[in-house]
């Protein structure tokens, strides 16, 4: 199963983003690892020229509040990418505040999990389970 | 110049053709009722005749390039490195399409040269479908090459006539790979000039390979240094009787474009100050900063409609500020070079027979203050000599 990841906006937290990568690869998923500061445009065209089932977009500086509300207007202009798995982790705010208010406005913004501080082996469990029920 | 030892160097552009021996450089203005060859000869021909063929190097602009139409399936990837690849090539982009909006395009009109057909990596398969095929069927063009997915190739083949298939610009990584393509297309591009008669005639006085200018030119820019004190990262300029080239260093633009080459370079078709000068007018009476410009310059707008020296000197002004606007988040054409990072702006070209230094740093330090509204002041340096076509020619020469 293939997964487009990256981090998205300006944000350089290239350690985390290595974590997934690894993370993913090691649970068997083929990873196209975009790297640090990539734009939404940038993720949903890799996932159209690799034929990703997934896009694990990860935030750690609290950005992706800011580019979470772009995110149903731009996917809607690809007309290919209906099937495709979106899935948001990291520090989701700046500042603090909870997974109870957060996880739903992401899920607005038209995400289908939502990981808000969480431990990435969980928030991966999260996704296997996920694509297991997809798949069932 | 640079120390070509005995060898003829001859530069055939749409205004001026241009000769270098080891001793001098002497230019003149074309007879467009005339042969270029006859042309060349009743002008130089005893300079022409006293050199063996082998040691006649010629380069061409004259022929202004390929049209493109380029299909792909997203901006970042297939039609931004299949672009990338087609100006390095130097070719003429006319039109990209977005595959999935491929119905919404009108279909163009004109004789298309070659038409690129890329997208996916080539893990996937069917990428593309009837919808390609139908645009293509209304679509007139000489040559078409497939650099998509591997996995595609056959049904692409099957179903496209004459296609030429070639290994995929994306590999796996996402990452561009441009030698096949690039290749193709600058082969293109010679059998173009060579097809040319004016140009097929050239090979009466050479027995080397006529090359495209702007393949010269870049070529020459990783050894700029052996010629003129240049600080890098630094833009070049060729602007010409019908277009403008511009090469820059890659450390001027944020791209995930990572290749072999340190400098990529843009060709504005219809930008030059002889042949396109219509051109050159209307996109200058459309730019809304030219009239305080003209008001800098201490003229009005009816220099437009005359001829002689100060009238090309003020089009010259007016390209190089046009062609910079081009290139700026002002008038984002297809790349926005980060200028206040330039060290020096090199001009090469007839541009170089008509301004000086400092015309020249006017109309630099004009742009930077009201298009960036900043006081950075790069170095200008002017090849006058043609330093860098001979330059390039004598890599050339080496590389064979």
């Amino acid at each position: 199963m293939k997964v487009v990841t990256g981090v998205v906006g300006n944000d350089i937290h290239v350690v985390a983003n290595r974590l997934i990568d690894l993370s993913l690869r090691a649970r068997g998923f083929e990873v196209f690892n975009l790297g640090v500061n990539t734009y939404l445009e940038e993720f949903f065209d890799a996932c159209v020229e690799t034929g990703a089932d997934v896009l694990l977009i990860s935030s750690l500086n609290g950005e992706a509040e800011g580019w979470g509300r772009e995110v149903k207007g731009l996917k809607a202009k690809y007309k290919h990418l209906d099937d495709l798995i979106m899935m948001i982790g990291g520090n989701l705010v700046v500042g603090s505040g909870n997974a109870e208010d957060i996880v739903p406005r992401y899920k607005k913004y038209g995400f289908d999990l939502v990981c808000h501080q969480i431990d990435l082996n969980t928030g991966l469990d999260t996704l296997e389970a996920f694509i297991e029920k997809r798949n069932s | 110049m640079s120390e070509n030892a005995d060898k003829l160097l001859i530069d055939i552009g749409s205004t001026y053709f241009k000769l270098s021996t080891k001793d001098h450089i002497e230019q003149h203005f074309r007879d467009f009722n005339k042969d270029i060859l006859d042309d060349l000869l009743h002008h130089c021909g005893s300079t022409i005749n006293s050199y063996a063929k082998e040691d006649v190097h010629i380069c061409s602009s004259a022929n202004g390039g390929l049209n493109t139409l380029i299909i792909g399936v997203t901006n970042t990837y297939s039609l931004k490195y299949a672009t990338n690849i087609a100006f390095n090539s130097g070719i003429n982009i006319i039109d990209t399409i977005l595959y999935q909006n491929i119905e919404d395009y009108s279909v163009p009109s004109d004789l298309i040269d070659v038409v690129i057909i890329v997208g996916t990596i080539d893990a996937c398969v069917g990428t593309f479908s009837q919808s390609l095929y139908d645009y293509l069927d209304k679509l007139e063009y000489s040559n078409i090459v497939f650099v998509g997915s591997e996995q595609d190739a056959p049904v692409i083949k099957a179903k496209i006539e004459k296609v030429v298939v070639l290994p995929n610009i994306i590999d796996h990584k996402l990452h561009i790979v441009e030698d096949h393509l690039k290749q193709y297309l600058t082969n293109l591009y010679q059998q173009d000039i060579e097809g040319k008669e004016d140009i097929k005639h050239l090979y009466d006085i050479t027995a080397n390979q006529i090359y495209p200018t702007p393949y010269i030119v870049n070529r020459a820019l990783p050894m700029i240094d052996a010629r003129y004190s240049v600080v890098n990262p630094f833009i070049l300029l060729d602007i010409g009787g019908a277009t403008t080239d511009i090469h820059y260093s890659k450390d001027l633009v944020d791209e995930n474009i990572v290749t072999k080459n340190e400098f990529d370079r843009l060709v504005f078709k219809k930008l030059g100050v002889y042949k396109s000068k219509q051109s050159l007018i209307f996109t200058a009476k459309n730019n809304e900063f030219v009239y305080e410009l003209l008001m800098h310059l201490k003229v009005t707008e009816n220099i437009f409609n005359e001829q002689g020296e100060k009238a090309t000197k003020i089009l010259m002004q007016l390209a190089i500020f046009l062609v910079l606007c081009k290139i700026s988040h002002y008038r984002k054409d297809y790349i926005n070079l980060k200028f206040l990072t330039i060290n020096s702006f090199v001009l090469t070209g007839g541009i170089t027979k008509v301004l000086n230094t400092a015309e020249i740093e006017d109309i630099v330090s004009f742009f930077y203050k009201k298009i960036l509204n900043s006081e950075h002041r790069p170095k200008v340096v002017l090849d006058s000599n043609y330093d860098i076509w001979t330059l390039g020619t004598k890599g050339e020469e080496s590389s064979q």
